[in-house]
């Protein structure tokens, strides 16, 4: 085994369809059709009289476009994961982490929901939690799931994510389970590098994240809210849960612009000309809750002294536009709330500066005692 | 009163320099003189920029409004001269002298250059440079595919005939067919690095090294088979023990062979990384002290013999921990002596000292760590060896002397010199050592540990000298 091998990196700028060359962009113009297609299919019907994925999903007998959409993903991944192994899986971490995500998506993320009605049981995706999957926190959700599930998702939500968090940072999610970083580092990782590394474009993420959670915590409460007193406040009610898209509520807003566009048509779509992991970084409420407790938690990536030649590969390979280069060279151990633990930094270091760890208090020198 | 500080290099060691002054003196004037380049980029990473792992951008630790920001003057022009009397520097083209209140001398180094008849040939070249790394991209590749870096050639206007930074034409260009096949001179990292690149590309690549295994500064025979075995499985021909006399060329001008005292090896290029000097030539005639091989001599407060002049990284000749004069021409210490030597031209009584010796490097794709003292020439010194054929496969040696750890070497796992330098500073035996080896692993999560067997352990080779 070759430990550090990056054979698979050599030639990523010479590669024009990884850099935004016609190919790119068409596969990204491809990308985002196929989204909105996906989202708003019955507008596309109501202008065409046609319904692309319902039909094909029909075809293949598939219940649904979203069972067609789960299948297609489940293979995309699939390819992705052989793309990504055969590129950089000569380090144990990558296969077991990348083995791991397709796993649990091909099952959890896909299976499982799809067989379950068959035995006339409830859709139900173990995977996902609040705040990402923010309709489990629907009172009227949780009171028609049955009381397992509703204890799961609550329990995995307010406990058990945020316990693994702290202990192993939020990789233990967007990088071993999440379907969102699973696509990302799979299928998007030829554009990995296409991560912006800038100043700036951290301030934005800043912004943009945390108003996110915000706005995904204040809908949460207001739906609530209005699960108690929307029937005496009939305007209050449509304001926050009007289920009807051309007179916009809170939650066919957020549905909208969070789960549709950021989440899918941007998020997805734009893998080839900004790198796979837009939403995770940007937009996502659970990654910015994570990341909040992955901050004040354990993991952490150790530098060694002196021993970074500032060549960039860390930067530059961190899809989540983290400047790792300017904690390496500066001999600084640092958590960033925005880490998602996929490895690359470490894997790509040429040498060997960095380590992911689980434990903040370990010591860079140990102390050695005189014989 | 405002103090005017320039520094000649836009390098690690003068980037440092410049940081260290405006992080303590934001009114002061700051002038940076680079030849080479507009931005400050890792000069370790070109080869990753050859390949295509990494681009221009990639290399360069600061956004490029960096300067703008500090508020560092640039000036892309070649320093022919010091006039230490009236404290100026003195600049080619029609560019003005610059007055200085502190100069500091971070020019770097320039590559060796081959002693062969033939040398200038169209197609023989370094891989040192910025513009070393635009001529084999385009040898290799025909042309270089990405983005330059912005304004690559300002310097032209302000140069000289021996400057180690201009542009050159390539044989590919010349002979209108692409390149196939290329012969690396030189056994040491830049000649690895110009190998695997060449490779990546495609390309048939011969490495011609003069001694009988591949660094043997740095790494010991058994150590260097694996090396030596590595790049042939990556289908390099690698010829070792073999002498270069000419370099052979075309009616155009162009290398076509490269005669060895074994025969002639047909070729389209020819990279030579046979080691750098320090590019202080233009210091020649200044009365600023350069010994014999070239470095600016300083002493431990990196100041040079003129007054209010300094020299730091690749050029400056400083004294090691086993007290002799030379250049150390290593990246972190580049950086070490920056930091001292803004911290001297600020006026503080700072003082270069140098530890314990590490370092680390990648070989093709083996990663290579050592702390110490693992010379072979070291006098009664014995080694431990160890090698791993598991999972993974690395090498352990350890060098004792007068039974105390004085010194690792250590391939294809990842470790953490500073406990290791703990071990030798603490005086640990070899016994102790190889009991607390774990605790130096820094391997990435999930790979297997390093397990030494036990009869492993209590094998000793015979001092140096009589193993080798």
């Amino acid at each position: 085994m070759d430990l550090q091998g990056q054979n698979g990196l050599m030639s990523t700028y010479r590669e024009g369809w990884r850099n935004r060359n016609p190919a790119g962009i068409a596969a990204a113009v491809s990308i985002v059709a196929f989204y909105v297609v996906l989202y708003f299919e019955d507008k596309v019907t109501r202008y065409t009289g046609f319904a692309p994925l319902t039909g094909l999903a029909e075809a293949v007998g598939l219940r649904n476009r979203w069972y067609l959409y789960g299948f297609l993903y489940c293979l995309v991944m699939m390819a992705g994961a052989v793309y990504y192994l055969g590129r950089h899986g000569n380090s144990r971490y990558n296969r077991y982490r990348v083995g791991a995500n397709v796993g649990v998506q091909v099952t959890l993320g896909f299976l499982l929901p799809f067989v379950m009605p068959l035995f006339g049981g409830t859709e139900f995706y173990a995977s996902y939690f609040w705040p990402l999957k923010y309709d489990y926190f629907f009172p009227q959700t949780l009171q028609d799931l049955p009381v397992y599930m509703a204890v799961y998702t609550v329990a995995g939500s307010l406990v058990a994510a945020p316990i693994l968090a702290y202990f192993y940072g939020k990789r233990w999610y967007c990088s071993w389970v999440c379907g969102c970083g699973g696509l990302a580092n799979t299928f998007g990782d030829p554009w990995r590098h296409l991560t912006s590394t800038t100043a700036r474009s951290w301030r934005f993420e800043r912004a943009s994240i945390y108003t996110v959670l915000a706005f995904a915590v204040t809908m949460t409460v207001l739906v609530a809210v209005d699960f108690f007193i929307g029937d005496a406040h009939p305007s209050f009610h449509a304001f926050v849960s009007g289920e009807r898209w051309d007179d916009w509520s809170v939650k066919t807003f957020y549905g909208f612009f969070v789960g549709s566009i950021l989440a899918g048509v941007v998020g997805t779509g734009l893998y080839p000309l900004f790198g796979p992991r837009l939403w995770c970084r940007n937009f996502c409420p659970m990654a910015a809750l994570l990341g909040l407790i992955q901050k004040a938690g354990r993991f952490r990536i150790r530098v060694k002294k002196d021993m970074c030649i500032s060549c960039g590969n860390c930067t530059t390979y961190c899809e989540m536009g983290i400047d790792v280069r300017s904690y390496a060279q500066t001999n600084e151990s640092f958590t960033r709330a925005s880490c998602v633990g996929c490895g690359m930094c470490a894997h790509v270091c040429p040498r060997g500066v960095l380590r992911l760890e689980n434990d903040k208090t370990t010591k860079t020198t140990l102390p050695v005692v005189t014989s | 009163m405002s103090t005017h500080v320039v520094i000649v290099g836009n390098g690690i060691a003068g980037m440092e320099a410049a940081l260290g002054i405006r992080a303590r003196e934001p009114s002061w004037p700051i002038t940076i003189v680079s030849e080479e380049s507009d931005h400050f980029f890792s000069r370790t990473a070109l080869m990753w920029v050859h390949s295509g792992q990494l681009d221009h951008r990639g290399i360069e630790p600061y956004e490029r409004d960096l300067y703008a920001r500090k508020n560092f003057t640039r000036v892309r022009a070649r320093a022919v001269g010091v006039d230490t009397e009236r404290e100026l520097l003195q600049l080619t083209g029609n560019q003005d002298a610059l007055s200085y209140d502190r100069l500091i001398i971070a020019c770097g180094s320039a590559p060796r250059r081959g002693p062969w008849p033939g040398s200038d040939l169209r197609g023989v070249g370094h891989f040192i440079t910025l513009q070393d790394l635009e001529w084999f991209e385009k040898e290799v590749y025909g042309a270089a595919v990405r983005e330059r870096p912005p304004r690559a050639d300002a310097h032209l206007a302000s140069t000289t005939e021996d400057s180690p930074y201009l542009h050159r034409e390539t044989a590919t260009a010349k002979r209108n067919r692409p390149l196939e096949r290329a012969v690396v001179i030189g056994g040491g990292l830049v000649g690895i690095e110009a190998v695997e690149v060449l490779r990546a590309a495609g390309k048939q690549v011969t490495f011609v090294i003069r001694e009988d295994w591949y660094w043997p500064m740095a790494i010991d025979g058994r150590e260097s088979a694996w090396i030596a075995e590595r790049m042939r499985e990556h289908g390099v021909d690698v010829r070792l023990g073999e002498n270069v006399e000419a370099m052979l060329g075309d009616d155009d001008g162009n290398v076509r062979a490269v005669k060895t005292d074994a025969g002639e090896i047909p070729t389209d290029a020819v990279v030579v990384a046979v080691g750098v000097i320090p590019n202080t030539g233009w210091l020649t005639g200044s009365d600023i002290e350069i010994d014999e091989r070239g470095g600016v001599v300083v002493d431990d407060s990196l100041t040079t013999s003129a007054a209010n002049v300094f020299a730091a990284g690749d050029c400056a000749s400083v004294r090691w921990h086993d007290g002799t004069q030379r250049p150390e021409q290593l990246w972190y210490t580049g950086r070490e002596q920056g930091r001292v030597a803004a911290a001297v031209a600020l006026g503080d009584d700072a003082r270069y000292a140098r530890g314990t010796w590490f370092n680390s490097a990648k070989l093709m794709d083996i990663e290579y760590t050592t702390v110490g003292q693992v010379e072979s020439d070291s006098d009664r010194r014995a080694d431990w060896f160890f090698e791993e054929r598991g999972e993974v496969r690395s090498t352990t040696r350890i060098a004792t002397k007068d039974g105390r750890v004085v010194g690792f070497n250590l391939l294809g796992r990842r470790w953490d010199h500073e406990v290791l330098i703990g071990f030798i500073e603490g005086g640990l035996t070899l016994a102790q050592a190889l009991d607390r080896l774990h605790e130096a692993s820094f391997d990435t999560e999930f790979v297997p540990p390093l397990v030494i067997p036990n009869k492993a352990r209590n094998a000793r080779s015979a001092p140096d000298g009589e193993s080798a």
